[in-house]
């Protein structure tokens, strides 16, 4: 029951998405003009392998534009529509559904890595250079379900706001920067490298261009994998105290309105 | 005649700012530009390998007027279609021109606070030289980009009459103006057709004005179109440094005054069509 929920909401998700204006801008032309922008700024780098952060860079700015556009802001879309109380009511539970929005977000959005790598083909011939294809598919995997869970948190966070649009357009850059989308985060300063360690998305990011550069040090590997793991499971923990935290105030207050 | 077109231009402004927060005005209008011109500093410290960034804090400030004129100008015509304001302008037998500029004269301006904003804190972050700089030369150069911007703003607003889908549009302007302006990376790495679009773009020459001003040569300004020494036909014609630069922000001022004609002959259009079809949108 609770996984045809998922799938079709997730379905259902995937077509309303497609049909907003931004998210197809965020989905397929911001990886694209992503990419010429970090090509050329690469260029001359001494880079050799520009998949680890022109192709990787251009697809997770792109993937994080789509979680900033809809999945942090679906429930105030919802509540905009009329349609959520009628979510919140329904007899399957309000977090599987969300959870089935932001599964169905996540995995659509996985398409900006594939048009960046695409458009990098086409315009630069860079080649797909992938030196541990298997290490890249976990940490990749990991990476989904990480991005899932923070935006499950965002979006809980965001529904207590009333200003979910501008704190939606607020938070795509700074966490492309401090999260090493683009450059390492050891180009940072030590104070803001902090902040980008108990981000989970650094791990996920550093892992995956240790896949595409091949994994020499496995234990390091493992390693970044367990705090990755060990945050996802942090932030699934703060999601589910804050659904919980919102259905009593909405209980209470008799309302899904904010203040 | 001039009281009212600064009346209009104070409306204009007061409407736009009629549900203003602090809150929304710190993250969106000071913050979060401060820290997109320090994420593309960073990319470039780290992909051109230097530490003097001063090329890419000008270039990023400058981008920042992208707030105000793009996505805050280019929304004006979708505005008045969504409060009702539409069938009045283009019902009244005014001139339109005074119109549409009027709507740019405080953006215009924010755009130039934005931009020496962006300067001073780049600056300050990124510790850029400003010794022996002749800042009456910074300003002039900063008021031409703006009114170049915002020219180039206005007719993407007029471009709200025929299309539906600006969010769009403005986001991918704004995307093509990091690529083609020499902001982020020097225009002559782009092939021959995106060196063209590049000097059809706002900003390119005043950023090049602004970079030639800072590095002192006088090969800079001219390079764009044509690559390589200070030996090309252009550098010979215009060997003289700040006559180099006179011309380069002449050639800004002339874009923004094509782009402004351009958005008066989109809204005639329009209007023609309006008055033709008895509706307001063309899409």
């Amino acid at each position: 029951m609770i996984f045809r929920v998922i799938f079709s909401t997730m379905i259902v998700q995937m077509k309303q998405s497609f049909a907003r204006p931004m998210f197809r801008f965020c989905l397929l032309a911001n990886p694209m003009l992503n990419t010429i922008l970090l090509y050329e700024m690469y260029k001359n780098s001494g880079e050799e392998n520009f998949m680890a952060y022109v192709v990787l860079g251009a697809g997770l700015m792109g993937l994080w534009g789509c979680i900033c556009f809809s999945s942090a802001g679906d429930i105030n879309r919802e509540r905009y529509s009329g349609t959520l109380s009628l979510i919140f009511v329904a007899p399957t539970s309000f977090p599987i559904i969300i959870l089935g929005k932001i599964i169905g977000n996540t995995l659509m959005s996985l398409l900006t890595l594939g048009i960046s790598l695409a458009t990098a083909k086409i315009l630069f011939g860079i080649d797909l250079v992938l030196e541990s294809p298997g290490y890249f598919l976990i940490a990749l995997l990991a990476s989904v379900i990480t991005f899932i869970v923070i935006s499950s948190v965002i979006a809980c966070l965001l529904t207590l706001s009333r200003k979910t649009e501008l704190y939606m357009n607020c938070i795509e850059i700074p966490m492309s920067l401090i999260c090493g989308f683009v450059f390492p985060v050891s180009v940072l300063a030590p104070q803001v490298r902090i902040i980008s360690y108990i981000l989970s998305p650094t791990y996920a990011v550093e892992l995956m261009r240790m896949a595409v550069w091949g994994v020499i040090d496995t234990t390091l590997f493992w390693e970044k994998m367990s705090i990755l793991i060990l945050l996802t499971i942090i932030y699934t923990l703060i999601s589910v105290f804050l659904y919980k935290k919102i259905d009593r105030r909405v209980r209470i207050a008799a309302t899904l309105e904010v203040a | 005649m001039i009281k009212r077109f600064f009346d209009q231009a104070y409306l204009y402004h007061k409407g736009r700012r009629a549900a203003f927060e602090a809150e929304g005005f710190v993250l969106m209008q000071i913050g979060y530009p401060l820290i997109t011109l320090i994420f593309y500093c960073l990319i470039a410290s780290y992909s051109f390998k230097t530490s003097n960034l001063t090329n890419w804090v000008i270039g990023n400030a400058f981008l920042l007027c992208t707030n105000a004129c793009i996505f805050g100008l280019g929304n004006i015509f979708v505005s008045e279609r969504y409060f009702g304001r539409l069938r009045s302008i283009i019902a009244s037998p005014c001139a339109k021109l005074p119109l549409i500029l009027a709507s740019g004269v405080f953006p215009a301006f924010f755009a130039i606070c934005a931009s020496v904003c962006g300067l001073i804190v780049g600056a300050i972050v990124f510790k850029v030289d400003f010794t022996g700089i002749n800042l009456f030369m910074v300003a002039v150069t900063i008021i031409c980009a703006m009114i170049s911007a915002t020219c180039f703003g206005l007719f993407l607003s007029s471009l709200g009459l025929i299309s539906d889908s600006m969010h769009l549009i403005l986001n991918i302007v704004s995307y093509l103006m990091m690529i083609f302006t020499g902001a982020e990376f020097p225009v002559s790495q782009l092939p021959l057709p995106g060196r063209i679009i590049s000097l059809l773009m706002p900003l390119t020459k005043t950023i090049a004005a602004m970079n030639s001003l800072f590095d002192g040569s006088s090969t800079t300004a001219m390079n764009i179109l044509f690559d390589g020494s200070s030996t090309t036909a252009m550098n010979i014609l215009f060997a003289e440094k700040s006559k180099a630069f006179w011309i380069l922000l002449i050639g800004e001022l002339a874009t923004g005054l094509i782009y402004a004609l351009l958005a008066r002959t989109v809204f005639e259009y329009a209007e023609r069509c309006a008055r033709k079809n008895g509706k307001f949108d063309l899409f």
